[in-house]
């Protein structure tokens, strides 16, 4: 009997799949379920942001790191306001400082919610999205109260944050902060010890600590590979070293590692939010440089002086002075960076965003060979990639 | 012939639940269980029934698809308004075009919106969607994603919130109820 | 840790003399900047030696300056786990030169050699795979030369005759607004109508007689002066 040719099949996923987090779309050839290549299109986002940045202003800049990754936008405009501070030479009093920082951990749990939900919604589970988006929308309306935006904060500003917070603000969020573990724990006893998650994650998509600095994995990723690893410890910012809070990490690597990790993270996001709490120092949230920051509304009453700085810095902008930075800040995903170029002008003459999900994204293939098909969708949830930032 | 067109579609629909929509509904369950049937105009049922089920179709494409998503969840819960997000084109009545449309995804947006069935409507959702917004000066974006379909109902805000996108929805039911045909 | 980063630089010239022309630290970066064909020699060097270990590559873009001889920088940004260093490093190039991969060193460059070359048309010979990766498909030129609309040349619609979507040359109804904030203090350069009369007067400001020419050019001179400080 002749042999029949047997023939890989190619399977297109996505652009437009619920579980590809946006719009992905993965080409795969698989020989039965079993993937053999798979090949990330991306782009289908790709919106020039790198581009328009270039023609816009310093603080026209800003709005665009909060479309790049939208489910957590403070941390990056974190990395873009110290690039500029850098750039500047500018110095932020230590309230903008721990504002900044209590925000950035907001993010980080407004991030890690979004992506253990829609992980587990991935996998099948669909409680925890319930339970735990009702925790966003509260965080969300934290960041509301502070900048008034629900999602895209536009608050760190280069030179401190926008506006000081209203002081029944920290009372709210801390009385939250008391009761979010129990929301934790809720989670976890539906996802951590279940039988169909664990099937799911466990052993899945491994990727050893070799492999992850071959590929350039940083944050999470790279955490659950084993390797203690978080720039706010290493590489401090905007006094992170004040904060006493742990590294989790994983021991495999895999998805359950992951997702584990970021449970943990949580908690640890939790603690720094705490301590924000107990140290907030008093006196002014943004530098006091006129050039940089803008004056106070009620100054610009008065002061003739105050409404030129106003009206020069809301058209032309500042001029920073010509130079380069790589600045780096831990975002929930990974390594986010911003390589900013100045010229002088008042403009960006380069603007590299160095997104952590794009690396990850690109392991693709490592992760997913030999595995099923259902795999991917596992693999692609507990990479936790958005793809505003991976398209840019 | 003398039929008495009976008023269930046109006018339950607008009257609220209270004690005049319950006179209405007895009356209606009467007639119903007198002569075994019930008369009304067919399209205005039909749009009231479809007003109540609008399926949209899971379409995120960037910052608007995470308020989009918290419109489904526990706080602004759209299944109460009978709009529960499925993923295929094919169940599907309404499109929420949830963020930027570049143009590399315009044709795969367009396939979708083929593959929809009759009748179907689009929301745009942000100003991304509706004219390009933030990003409308961009070599990469679809300057309103009305270049490439038909849409009935534009939602302004970056993002919209969850309420704005809610609101947008009981606009599109309303139109559906003013101007919707069994024949569209 | 300037200190200690200007040794780890002298310490890599000293054993890359060939490869290494410049090391130098800006803002507390050590920026190295090497010759394009010895960049994979360099990267290897920085990823195995003991005193380097810089395993990670974290980023790699282009950079292009058109008033420059070869145009475009390649620039690769690496981490060191274990000393806790970043270090950058530089390398020129052109439309034409390619540039060696370095897919063979780091896995990760795959990816961000594939935007460079996207994004600004930079050449990287020997990849395994030179697509585009974010533009549109069939997209032409390289977006973010300096050169390049900000509006780019096409845009799309749907056609209802065709049924498919199709690209026409960009027509936008209000143009983007980029208002210039260097020039409008240092003066007219260019001749005025009415201005012919004064025949002597030089377009460069040298040959005119009047104070105010000499003013004129003190001014346009000012910004240079304030960008230099």
């Amino acid at each position: 009997m002749a042999e029949t040719q047997i023939r890989n099949f190619n399977l297109n996923f996505g652009p437009q799949h619920p579980s590809a987090h946006g719009v992905l779309r993965l080409v795969l050839e698989m020989d039965g379920e079993i993937i053999e290549r798979a090949d990330p299109h991306i782009g289908l986002l790709h919106r020039g942001t790198e581009k328009l940045i270039e023609h816009k202003n310093y603080l026209q800049a800003v709005p665009y790191f909060d479309r790049l990754d939208y489910v957590s936008p403070q941390n990056q405009e974190h990395a873009f306001a110290l690039a500029v501070e850098k750039l500047l030479g500018l110095v932020v009093p230590p309230r903008g400082q721990t504002l900044r920082v209590l925000f950035a951990e907001i993010g980080r749990v407004l991030n890690h919610i979004f992506s253990v939900c829609t992980f587990a919604m991935d996998t099948g589970a669909m409680t925890p999205m319930l339970w735990l988006f009702e925790e966003r929308e509260k965080l969300m309306e934290f960041c509301e109260r502070a900048s008034g935006a629900r999602m895209h904060m536009n608050y760190f500003r280069p030179g401190g944050v926008a506006f000081d917070v209203p002081p029944e603000l920290l009372d709210d969020i801390a009385a939250w902060a008391e009761t979010f573990p129990k929301l934790i724990d809720d989670c976890e006893t539906l996802l951590t010890e279940n039988r169909i998650f664990k099937q799911r994650t466990v052993d899945i998509g491994v990727i050893t600590a070799d492999e992850c600095f071959d590929w350039g994995f940083t944050g999470p990723n790279l955490r659950a590979a084993g390797v203690p690893w978080d720039l706010r410890k290493a590489q401090p910012y905007d006094g992170y070293e004040r904060f006493d809070f742990d590294i989790p990490i994983g021991k495999h690597g895999d998805c359950y590692d992951r997702y584990l990790v970021r449970i943990h993270e949580l908690r640890q996001s939790l603690r720094i939010i705490d301590q924000c709490f107990g140290d907030m120092p008093g006196g002014s949230c943004k530098s006091d440089d006129r050039k940089i920051t803008p004056p106070r509304r009620a100054d610009m009453k008065n002061s003739m002086e105050a409404l030129i700085h106003h009206f020069k810095l809301f058209t032309e902008g500042y001029h920073v002075p010509a130079g380069e930075t790589y600045t780096a800040v831990e975002a929930p995903k990974g390594e986010f960076a911003v390589y900013l170029i100045s010229d002088g002008t008042n403009k960006p003459y380069r603007c590299k965003i160095r997104a952590p999900g794009f690396a990850h994204l690109q392991a693709m293939e490592l992760l997913s060979k030999g595995h099923m098909l259902a795999d991917v969708v596992a693999n692609i949830g507990s990479l936790d990639v958005v793809f505003g930032e991976i398209d840019r | 012939m003398g039929v008495t067109t009976n008023p269930l579609a046109g006018d339950a629909a607008s009257l609220t639940p209270g004690a005049e929509q319950e006179a209405l509904l007895n009356q209606v369950t009467d007639e119903l269980q007198d002569k075994g049937f019930v008369l009304a105009n067919v399209d205005k049922l039909v749009n009231w029934a479809r007003t109540g089920s609008l399926w949209p179709m899971t379409f995120g494409l960037a910052c608007c698809a995470v308020e989009m998503i918290h419109s489904y969840c526990s706080r602004y819960d759209l299944d109460r308004f009978g709009v529960v997000p499925r993923p295929s084109p094919r169940q599907s009545d309404v499109i929420i075009v949830a963020g930027t449309l570049t143009n590399k995804m315009a044709p795969a947006f367009r396939k979708v919106y083929d593959q929809m069935a009759e009748p179907r409507y689009v929301i745009s959702m942000g100003s991304c969607a509706n004219a390009g917004g933030y990003y409308h000066y961009s070599y990469a974006v679809v300057r309103g994603c009305d270049r490439v379909v038909p849409v009935d109902i534009y939602v302004p805000g970056c993002p919209p919130t969850a309420e704005a996108l809610i609101y947008g929805i009981l606009q599109l039911q309303k139109k559906i109820k003013r101007t919707g045909m069994l024949w569209r | 840790m300037d200190l200690a980063l200007q040794d780890l630089g002298d310490y890599i010239v000293g054993h890359l003399p060939d490869e290494v022309e410049d090391n130098e630290i800006k803002l507390g970066e050590l920026i190295l900047s090497a010759k394009a064909d010895g960049v994979i020699k360099v990267l290897k060097f920085l990823r195995d030696d003991v005193n380097c270990r810089f395993k990670q590559l974290v980023d790699i873009c282009g950079v292009d300056y058109p008033d420059r001889s070869p145009r475009f920088e390649v620039v690769y940004n690496l981490l060191s786990l274990a000393h806790n260093n970043r270090v950058r490093v530089k390398i020129r190039t052109d439309e034409e030169t390619p540039v060696p991969t370095a897919t063979g060193v780091f896995s990760a460059a795959n990816w961000w050699e594939r935007e460079a070359w996207d994004l600004y048309g930079i050449y990287f010979s020997e990849h395994p795979d030179l697509r585009r990766i974010l533009t549109d498909y069939g997209f032409e030129g390289h977006p973010l030369r300096k050169d390049f609309p900000l509006t780019g040349y096409v845009e799309l619609r749907y056609d209802d005759e065709h049924k498919r979507v199709v690209y026409e040359p960009v027509k936008l109804t209000q143009e983007y607004r980029d208002f210039d904030f260097l020039s409008p203090w240092e003066g007219v350069q260019r001749m005025l109508p009415g201005d012919e009369k004064a025949g002597d007067f030089d377009l460069d400001g040298e040959a005119s007689e009047t104070g105010g020419g000499e003013d004129d050019k003190d001014d346009a001179e000012d910004p240079d002066k304030k960008e230099d400080a």
